[in-house]
């Protein structure tokens, strides 16, 4: 049969965003994907370089607007180390938790978008929507933003946690960690679901290495590395922190590591609200920043969600001379030329789900 | 046998031409009485349409955990008519290489297909246009036409992803068609007629789907198949083929898809209750009560399965046809023989 090219996007209800990829069809087999990416690129390096430090990581939240408060962290930990600012011990705590929220949040709406790519199931997007939605309420709560929170200030954060905020994070961690089971046993006794993420997609370890694929892509090829264990940040040493990771290289391991990863999640929240010290957790105000930096090139990397962010700046004065950004959705993306090949048109959309890539991210 | 509706359309239409001063005529007061009859199966056949879409979205909402329609009328049940009138309201666009006939003509036809096999099905034992001796063999031969149609109109419409909808159609037609036959031969074999109305007055003591369970399974799983219902729903595959088959099909046109994609649910239901589980045989309830019921449990049914299983894969689907389906439906139709021996 004669090959046919077909367009998937950047219109297209799986890709999640502007996403084209071009598929060479030999029948329903997959030969050939070429991912063309760059329809949302603003240039947002360049504008970071245009403003004063503390001006940018409200444009650092919108490169993954699935999980905002990551990048705003990472970013701000970027200038902290550049400026040689100590972060106080309570702010620390409560950055961690709201990480960990976020990425509770984010492997949520993955999961949602996820199992509706592979068949449809657009029951489980619903649910997990609505799941996140309660997580998005308690980071309004904690920060006073539902999307875009913009929270994290130098040396600490704009604002400490309210009085009540304790208590009521217990109940939605208890409420998580009963419907996220409840969501695996579901999926994974199904069989329909189970024969379309099994063996789909296999990467082996040596291949994930080599593509540079990072976070739980790279963690569902069996291999044990995680930022938050082998470089820890913040309290990360402090909690008992397992790395998750599964051995299976398809796409039910990363699936099944996202899963685990939000149960792990809830945990390392449970822990920090146990052991969080009191005392001050306010950063400084914006208008007051204005020493040199102390470093003039730093890199800071960070465990986000989707992988691993690095960031490098070279700081000079009240602004960044040079500023880049090593995005993990744009390396993961990478991986969509390799995967598919070989596989049936069908099991394209559970691999590009199992990839999770956030398109203003690898854009940038 | 003449039916009540049957008798009584002859009487309207005996009085209608009396009225227009025409000679009496016993071939045009049966086409006169045929035509009543169609008309009012069609009216029913559209009040099912709407109230099931109405149930659909509210139904599969409620799973969702979402309100469903709301605004527009009642309980949103004006909701459906809103839309329906919203898309024909709107420009038809064709492709610029699509083939006009074919593109436009398919939908139609497919629609005519399945309105025309409700025709065929018995709505009581006293309403129903035309007893067939094979009107079981009838509908299934109408509805397999269905696959080829939507090859055409795939094909027709010039665009990639319709066509690969379109090859995927015909590829599953080979894998549930077969099954779909064998138990509906089965069925055949234990009520001894095709005729709608002696299968269900068969089934008046015990209702076939406690004599052949297995052969109601197959037969339930190949039809959500032949109706293109999740999790067989590859030729719509929204996440994949942006809407499969329909994927250029302008606003008045996908009403149409709208109205097949509600009457192959009741053509769907009405075969299942017909055969398997007693028609209008019920008590005390009047038959048409007890009919309009079970036929709303399994479109509702069909709904709940919509909602929670994901969708199934090309091949996998061939290998459950011939794996499973297949050999099942033998043993079914085996079984029947031996029921049909120990009871003769």
């Amino acid at each position: 049969m004669a090959e046919t090219k077909i367009n998937i996007g950047p219109v297209h209800p799986s890709t999640h965003g502007v996403l084209r990829l071009v598929v060479t069809l030999d029948g329903d087999t997959v030969k050939h994907v070429e991912p063309h990416i760059g329809f949302l690129h603003r240039g947002v390096e360049k504008l970071v370089e245009t403003r004063m430090y503390m001006q940018s990581p409200s444009y650092m939240e919108k490169l993954d607007y699935v999980a905002p408060i990551s990048y705003d962290e990472a970013f701000v930990a970027t200038v902290e180390a550049a400026l040689g600012i100590e972060v106080k011990e309570r702010a620390q705590y409560i950055r961690v938790i709201q990480l960990e929220l976020q990425r509770i949040a984010s492997h949520l709406l993955w999961l949602g978008t996820a199992i509706n790519d592979v068949g449809q199931l657009f029951s489980v997007f619903m649910w997990c929507f609505k799941d996140r939605d309660i997580i998005l309420r308690l980071l309004e709560e904690a920060t006073g933003g539902r999307m875009f929170y913009v929270n994290m200030r130098l040396g600490g954060l704009n604002r400490d946690l309210s009085p009540g905020f304790a208590n009521h994070a217990y109940k939605v961690l208890d409420y998580l960690e009963h419907r996220i089971k409840e969501y695996g046993s579901y999926l994974e006794s199904n069989p329909v679901f189970m024969e379309r993420m099994k063996n789909i997609g296999v990467m082996s370890k040596a291949e994930a290495i080599s593509m540079g694929v990072t976070g739980p892509t790279l963690r569902g090829s069996g291999i044990d590395f995680d930022i938050r264990a082998n470089y820890p940040y913040y309290v990360y040493d402090k909690l008992r922190f397992r790395t998750q990771f599964e051995n299976g290289g398809d796409c039910f391991a990363r699936y099944k590591v996202r899963m685990d990863e939000m149960q792990e999640s809830i945990r390392l929240v449970r822990e920090c609200l146990h052991t969080i010290p009191e005392g001050d957790a306010i950063g400084m105000p914006i208008r007051l920043i204005g020493p040199q930096p102390k470093e003039k090139e730093v890199v800071v990397k960070r465990e986000l969600p989707r992988g691993e962010v690095m960031m490098y700046m070279v700081a000079e004065g009240q602004r960044p001379y040079r500023f880049s950004i090593r995005a993990p959705s744009f390396i993961n993306t990478s991986v969509l030329q390799h995967l598919p090949r070989g596989h049936r048109l069908q099991d394209l959309f559970p691999i590009l789900a199992s990839v999770d890539t956030v398109l203003a991210d690898v854009d940038r | 046998m003449d039916s009540l509706i049957t008798t009584m359309g002859i009487k309207i239409a005996s009085a209608i031409q009396g009225v227009l001063g025409i000679a009496q005529s016993a071939a045009i007061n049966y086409g006169i009485a045929a035509l009543l009859v169609g008309i009012a199966v069609m009216i029913i056949v559209t009040i099912f349409d709407y109230l099931f879409g109405w149930i659909e979205r509210k139904l599969v909402a409620k799973i969702h955990l979402r309100h469903g329609p709301t605004r527009v009328g009642k309980y949103g049940l004006l909701q459906n008519a809103a839309d329906f009138l919203k898309l024909f309201a709107k420009e038809n666009i064709i492709p610029a290489n699509a083939n006009r006939l074919l593109f436009l003509g398919s939908l139609p036809i497919v629609a005519a297909i399945f309105a025309l096999s409700a025709e065929v099905l018995p709505l009581t034992p006293s309403f129903y246009g035309v007893d067939l001796t094979l009107g079981l063999l009838i509908v299934f031969v109408l509805i397999s036409f269905v696959p080829i149609l939507i090859f055409i109109a795939g094909w027709a419409s010039g665009n990639k992803f319709a066509s690969i909808s379109a090859q995927r159609s015909v590829m599953m037609l080979i894998s549930y068609e077969i099954p779909l036959f064998i138990v509906i031969a089965s069925v055949a074999m234990l009520a001894k007629s095709f005729s709608f109305i002696s299968i269900v007055s068969a089934q008046s003591s015990l209702w076939y789907v406690a004599l052949m369970p297995l052969g109601f399974v197959v037969f339930f799983i190949a039809l959500l198949a032949e109706l293109e219902r999740p999790p067989f729903d590859l030729r719509e595959a929204d996440s994949e083929l942006i809407a499969g088959w329909l994927t250029d099909v302008g606003a008045p046109l996908y009403a149409i898809a709208l109205f097949i994609d509600y009457t192959r649910v009741f053509v769907g239901s009405m075969l299942i209750v017909l055969l398997f589980f007693g028609g209008w045989n019920g008590p005390y309830l009047p038959p048409s009560v007890w009919l309009a019921i079970k036929v709303l449990a399994v479109a509702i049914f069909v709904v709940i399965v919509r909602a929670t299983t994901p969708r199934m894969r090309l091949d996998r689907i061939l290998r459950l046809g011939w794996i499973w389906l297949v050999p099942l439906s033998i043993i079914n139709l085996l079984w029947v023989f031996l029921l049909a021996i120990a009871v003769v």
